[in-house]
């Protein structure tokens, strides 16, 4: 059989389309920040985490308590938190003369767990009978239509094994995502297991149904996969079965879909990131999209949920199901109660006797009972924790004389004020840090230098480059800057034996032109003996049969790897680093090739490869080849001449066997006209022209305000970090060059700028450079703090004298900052470590592979800075602040500033997101511990060894002794510029926009003409003067 | 003699004269009595075994094996401490029978049963201390015990661990004891039991030890009670290894 073509596209569109909330996952090689709720950044952010909540289950806000814990340690501004309440307020009519914001007040301040969220059955009437310690009301009537609406809302659209795990406890979903998982891990798999699915080049569906239709485990089992798999070829065709044998709606289908999708969702954003990544090399190879996966997913569904029904006759399909519950709907009730977790413990052992009776006389018998329990219960816990707060706000008497109709407003009341507690606390906490943050800013102008700086340095945004840029400006003569750490330079990059391209630019921009990396000198015998066994060593490793032989024969060497990095990570790693070949040196191959320039890389590589398809295919190695038989064997492949070849002649190869190794060249070898053709387009992507190599260094210089007064050593200090036995290393690394090192970015800047003929151009552009600049590129390590200058050889010789100094500045810098920042890491908070022990131990770290937090990262974020330096140069903003050095006098048409918003702001904005919910709620929007986890594929890592992949932060990375080290806030950004030059910015860019009116983004300007900060605040643009606590609401300037 | 056979079949529980003792456990609200009941009751029937004339016949031992496996497999789906315990006193305590139709002394046979009941006992009181916290308990109900109360968790494991006769605790020797006296069909059907109530136990402790907490903080245990259950394990521990280990 198979589904029209017209139904398959339908399908696949409602497919799609029901992934859209889904956020994308990177492969953990190159980690990327991202916000788990971006699907939803279309709405406002309290929405946005409502309906997170709906789908991921996860919560959007930290618990109360722990807010609690940041307002007894000032954290949260308590002025603003009670001006947010009388804000709530504002439209509510008054409760008998119930003092409502006190009330308000101590809930939030007080009370330390929700008031009114497990009020089900019980009403006004009941706690106002709890209140004066009487029974409620008896009114069965009325409890059994409410239980019957609730009833009839928890089976709102989700998978029907959802409803059953929820009714007969039968946990089928769980058995479902094990058997989802071990398929998704068996086609993804990127060389972690030795053996792989069979036939996955014909996409994830189709190789997987191959496999299953065989399935011996399934069918023992009882899951007859086959007859499902029997009824369409297409996964399309298979949805579309499904979702007619469950009864399924159609104009359910698209609900439905999105709450399986979300059920695993970093498989599903893994699968849907991989489906768009045109470049990504297993993706190309081994294609899969979410129809695949939502295919796989519902067969082995209704496979599972036909076997329930069959041993333990649940019912089957919707129908059936919507059947059951008309027809025992206390069974049902209580069933819901018992497996959901909310029955009542002193009432379980009854209710599941019951149940387990499945006689439906005794459920009904006991449902009245339980109904009146529950609602005494609630109406209790209610009635109770009301008196105590009535009491800690002194209107316990106003309280006792609420009537019903007060009663039943108050609980209203009480309940919508804490579906919304969580966005009032989250506005107090920002404001705290907001007014401190801004108390500090300088607004007033640059002192003019009189002479250059020693040394100007241009360092990543990210906020761990603050500590060290700080530092280094109070050792001596040092300027920083601060740039997204790609410098601007979008760039695909093949690094030294490296066979795949790596992007180095923000995940928002795809990098067209490749940049490759060349040794300046080479030998065939270079490689060094250890690396030789270190390949041999991991062979072994992954080889099946290895562990029945090697064990007992090297296994006495992994123990020396293991002893020594378990008990002297530092001094073994050095050991090993000795025994480690010297990296070569290397160019970066950045200019534009002519046509008669690739031409010739080509015909240089047709004839390497023609050497080496010699030696291989016939054993004849290159010193009985001359140049002419290479030449007149390339000619033929590419069919340029006929006949016979010298090389067979010489060489005795009959008509056949020549025309056999001709055709290898061709098809093997790829040398051929039409691989030819892609070889030469692949080459034009190499390199920049000039005009793009001088708007890059303008535009970066620009962008920073840096057009004069040049120093000597202009520093482009890309960063990265090194830890062991982490698989989150490349979330350590730096985010704007795509989750790798930036280096390569540094050198690539660098190597430009030192120019002659780029710096001519820029001359002529205004920007003027002397002759006696340098460009060095350096690398901050932000695990060690240590500052590594690259490409030394280059460097004039006037410069060296200089080294020493410049080597010693930055030596003292690292030593100051891994002092300040091990303190943070440390567990007992102890006092600030000799500096020089402190570089040693975070070296240390950095090479122990039993170190869960190396170091943490861009925890801590909470505010983004675009401005000059002197706006923050003298504040200590403990390493959690992005610096983007601006100045909007050199951009009078903002649109630096616009690109500033569009690239660097939102890939910060993406790193503030995700360490905010990863910190509000680790399980669900973070990865858990990272003591649990384990590499899946080699892409991602799970839980255990079957798991959902983990998508967010560990818990390492954001919390600290279980409680948040990460102050989940929202990114403050503040721009330093006239408040209509960077509105028109601000506003002009669709997305950003987006984010600061939806509230994503907290956005202050900061009018440096005018000393007045422009803050948007509730949906407009609001004023505050310097000093001020609060901004003037009065002021405001244009609704959003 | 039937009659006092009969009577002991009660004491020492034999399905479904085993009944009364279950029915009485879950009615008993107070722990401190179901405590005291899961210790005085088998030593009743021990009592009144040596008071019963006759040979123990064979038939007897295969109902106390069948009972004791029958609770065992019960005690799977049982997620109710107080019960749990009670269930797995009778289908340790029905073991007694196996030892006596071998001829142990009284003095053997009290301690048998004594390795049994008393984490039996140990596990009603902790059942009495969560549902002092947590209204009843139940498995299942309220997850996250080894994080929200780990003085009440550890204590848990540790009589759960005694009560499934894991090696150390008496119950471990007494069962190594009744391995070597009975016949290997014995063994076999021994072996099974004890197998499940391993893994009955591993699902009580799961239901209560892990997952998220579901419920609002509770205090945990304090010191001096915590003590107390731990002198008592601590005990527990010493009389098996001097009254029992040493007997091997």
């Amino acid at each position: 059989m198979k589904l029209a073509l017209g139904q398959q596209l339908k399908v696949r569109t409602m497919v799609q389309m029901a992934g859209e909330p889904i956020p994308n996952f990177w492969p953990m090689r190159t980690f990327i920040h991202h916000n788990p709720l971006f699907g939803l950044e279309h709405m406002a952010f309290a929405d946005a985490v409502a309906e997170g909540q709906r789908l991921f289950h996860a919560r959007g806000y930290l618990p109360r308590a722990q807010y609690q814990r940041y307002l007894s340690d000032n954290r949260i501004d308590r002025t603003e938190l009670s001006a947010r309440i009388r804000q709530f307020l504002a439209g509510e009519p008054a409760i008998g003369d119930l003092d409502l914001p006190a009330v308000l007040q101590a809930l939030m301040t007080a009370c330390p767990e929700s008031l009114v969220d497990r009020l089900q059955l019980a009403d006004a009437d009941d706690v106002l009978a709890s209140l004066s310690g009487q029974a409620p009301p008896v009114s069965d009537e009325d409890t059994m239509v409410q239980a019957r609406r609730l009833l009839a809302e928890t089976h709102d659209i989700e998978p029907l094994y959802v409803s059953l795990d929820r009714l007969f406890g039968s946990e089928i979903g769980i058995t479902l995502d094990e058997l989802v998982v071990k398929s998704c891990l068996d086609f993804f798999d990127e060389g972690q297991s030795s053996w792989q699915m069979p036939g996955r080049e014909k996409g994830f569906y189709h190789a997987w149904s191959a496999v299953a239709r065989h399935n011996l485990r399934l069918f023992i089992r009882g899951m007859h996969i086959s007859n499902i798999l029997e009824q369409d070829d297409s996964p399309e065709g298979v949805i579309s079965y499904v979702m007619h044998e469950l009864g399924v709606p159609e104009d359910d289908w698209m609900a439905w879909f999105t709450r399986e999708l979300t059920r695993l969702h970093g498989w599903s954003g893994f699968i849907r990131w991989r489906s768009t990544a045109k470049h990504y090399y297993w993706g190309r190879r081994y294609p899969a999209d979410l129809v695949d996966y939502l295919a796989v997913r519902l067969v082995l569904g209704l496979a599972l949920l036909r076997e329930h029904a069959q041993r333990r006759r649940l019912p089957g399909t919707v129908g059936e199901l919507r059947d059951f519950v008309n027809a025992h709907p206390e069974q049902a009730w209580l069933r819901m109660e018992l497996y959901g977790g909310s029955v009542l413990p002193e009432m379980a052992h009854a209710v599941e006797d019951a149940i387990d009776s499945r006689n439906d006389v005794r459920a009904r018998k006991l449902f009245p009972d339980y109904l009146a329990r529950k609602r005494a219960h609630e109406a209790g816990f209610v009635a109770a924790r009301l008196t105590r707060l009535a009491g800690q706000a002194g209107c316990a008497k106003s309280l006792m004389r609420l009537d019903m109709a007060g009663m039943d407003r108050l609980l209203g009341l009480l309940k919508r004020f804490e579906a919304a507690e969580g966005s009032i606390w989250l506005q107090a906490h920002e404001a705290n840090y907001r007014q401190r943050l801004l108390a500090g800013i300088d607004l007033g102008t640059t002192p003019a230098r009189e002479k250059r700086p020693f040394v100007q340095a241009m360092f990543c945004i990210d906020v761990r480059s603050e500590r060290i840029r700080r530092h280094l400006e109070h050792l001596g003569d040092y300027q920083t800057y601060g740039i997204a750490g790609f410098f601007g330079v979008p760039a695909s990059f093949v690094g030294l034996d490296k066979g795949s391209e790596t992007h180095l630019a923000p995940v928002v921009v795809t990098p067209k032109n490749l940049v490759l990396e060349l040794s300046i000198a080479r030998h065939a015998d270079d490689e060094a003996f250890v690396s030789v066994l270190e390949q041999v060593f991991h062979d072994l490793k992954a080889s099946v049969l290895s562990p029945f032989v090697t064990v007992e024969a090297i296994g006495l060497l992994f123990g020396l790897d293991m002893f020594g990095k378990s008990l002297a990570p530092l001094a073994y790693s050095q050991w090993r680093q000795r025994l480690q070949p010297e990296r070569l040196d290397s160019r970066l191959l950045l200019d534009k090739l002519s046509r008669e320039q690739a031409e010739s890389i080509i015909r240089v590589l047709q004839r390497a490869m023609i050497v080496k398809a010699v030696n291989r295919e016939l054993g004849i190695g290159r010193e009985h080849l001359t140049d002419e038989i290479v030449r007149e064997l390339r000619e033929t492949a590419l069919e340029n001449r006929e006949g016979s070849t010298g090389f067979a002649r010489q060489f005795g190869l009959d008509a056949t066997a020549e025309q056999h190794f001709i055709e290898r060249l061709r098809r093997v070898y790829h040398i051929n006209s039409g691989d030819a053709r892609i070889q030469l387009e692949q080459l034009g992507r190499i390199g920049y022209t000039l005009d793009e190599q001088v708007r890059f260094v303008s535009t970066a210089l620009r962008s920073i305000g840096l057009t004069s007064g040049f120093s000597r050593f202009v520093l482009l200090t890309g960063h990265g970090s090194t830890s062991e036995n982490n698989p989150y290393e490349s979330a350590l690394d730096c985010g704007a060059c795509g989750g790798n090192h930036g280096v390569v970015s540094a050198r690539l800047l660098a190597q430009i700028a030192n120019r002659t003929s780029v710096r001519e151009r820029l001359r002529q552009n205004g920007i003027a450079i002397d002759d006696d600049v340098w460009f060095v590129p350096a690398f901050h390590n932000t695990t060690t703090d240590e500052i590594r200058l690259f490409d030394l050889d280059l460097l004039p010789p006037g410069h060296l004298v200089y080294i020493e100094r410049l080597m010693n500045g930055l030596s003292a810098a690292s030593r100051l900052s891994a002092a300040e920042r091990l303190r943070t890491l440390d567990y007992n908070d102890a006092p600030a470590a000799d500096p020089a022990r402190a570089y040693r131990d975070a070296r240390r770290n950095a090479m122990d592979w039993s170190q869960v937090r190396p170091e943490w990262g861009l925890s801590g974020n909470a505010a983004f800075v675009i401005g000059r330096r002197h706006v923050t140069g003298h504040l200590d903003l403990q390493g959690r602040v992005f610096l983007h050095s601006y100045n909007w006098q050199e951009d009078s048409k903002a649109r630096l500033l616009e690109n500033i918003l569009t690239g660097p702001l939102v890939v910060g904005q993406w790193i503030n997101m995700e360490h905010y919910f990863s910190a509000v709620d680790n399980e669900h929007y973070g990865s858990g511990s990272k003591v649990y986890h384990n590499v899946a594929g080699r892409f991602g890592v799970m839980t255990g060894n079957l798991s959902d992949l983990r998508t967010g932060l560990p818990s390492q990375t954001v919390l600290k002794n279980g409680a948040p080290y990460h102050e989940p806030l929202r990114l403050l950004t503040l721009i330093e510029a006239p408040f209509e030059h960077a509105r028109r910015a601000v506003e002009g860019i669709v997305k950003v926009r987006n984010l600061v009116y939806n509230g994503w983004i907290r956005m202050v300007i900061a009018d440096p003409q005018t000393g007045i900060f422009h803050l948007f605040e509730d949906g407009s643009w609001q004023q505050q003067r310097v000093g001020a606590t609060r901004p003037a609401s009065v002021e405001k300037e244009f609704t959003a | 003699m039937i009659a006092k056979l009969f009577l002991a079949a009660v004491f020492l529980p034999l399905y479904p004269l085993s009944i009364p003792q279950n029915a009485l456990v879950m009615r008993m609200k107070s722990p401190w009595l179901r405590a005291i009941l899961l210790l005085v009751w088998p030593q009743i029937g021990v009592a009144v075994l040596q008071a019963a004339p006759a040979d123990i016949s064979n038939g007897l031992v295969i109902w106390a094996m069948a009972s004791a496996g029958f609770y065992a497999l019960r005690l799977l789906t049982v997620r109710d401490l107080g019960l749990w315990a009670s269930m797995l006193a009778s289908s340790a305590l029905a073991l007694v029978w196996g030892l006596a139709a071998n001829g142990a002394d009284v003095w053997s046979l009290r301690l048998f049963a004594l390795s049994f009941s008393l984490p039996a006992a140990l596990l009603v009181l902790l059942a009495g201390q969560l549902t002092l916290r947590f209204g009843a308990a139940y498995s299942g109900l309220y997850g996250g015990l080894a994080d929200s109360q780990p003085r009440l968790a550890a204590l848990l494991v540790s009589s759960v661990l005694a009560a499934i006769a894991t090696p150390l605790f008496p119950g471990f020797f007494g069962m190594l004891t009744l391995l070597h006296t009975l016949d290997w069909g014995f063994d076999f059907g021994l072996l099974l039991v004890w197998l499940l109530w391993s893994w009955a136990g591993f699902l009580l402790l799961q239901g209560f030890l892990f997952g998220p907490v579901r419920q609002a903080a509770r205090p945990d245990l304090s010191g001096r009670a915590t003590a107390g259950f731990v002198f008592l394990l601590v005990v527990l521990v010493l009389a098996g290894l001097a009254l029992r280990g040493g007997g091997l």
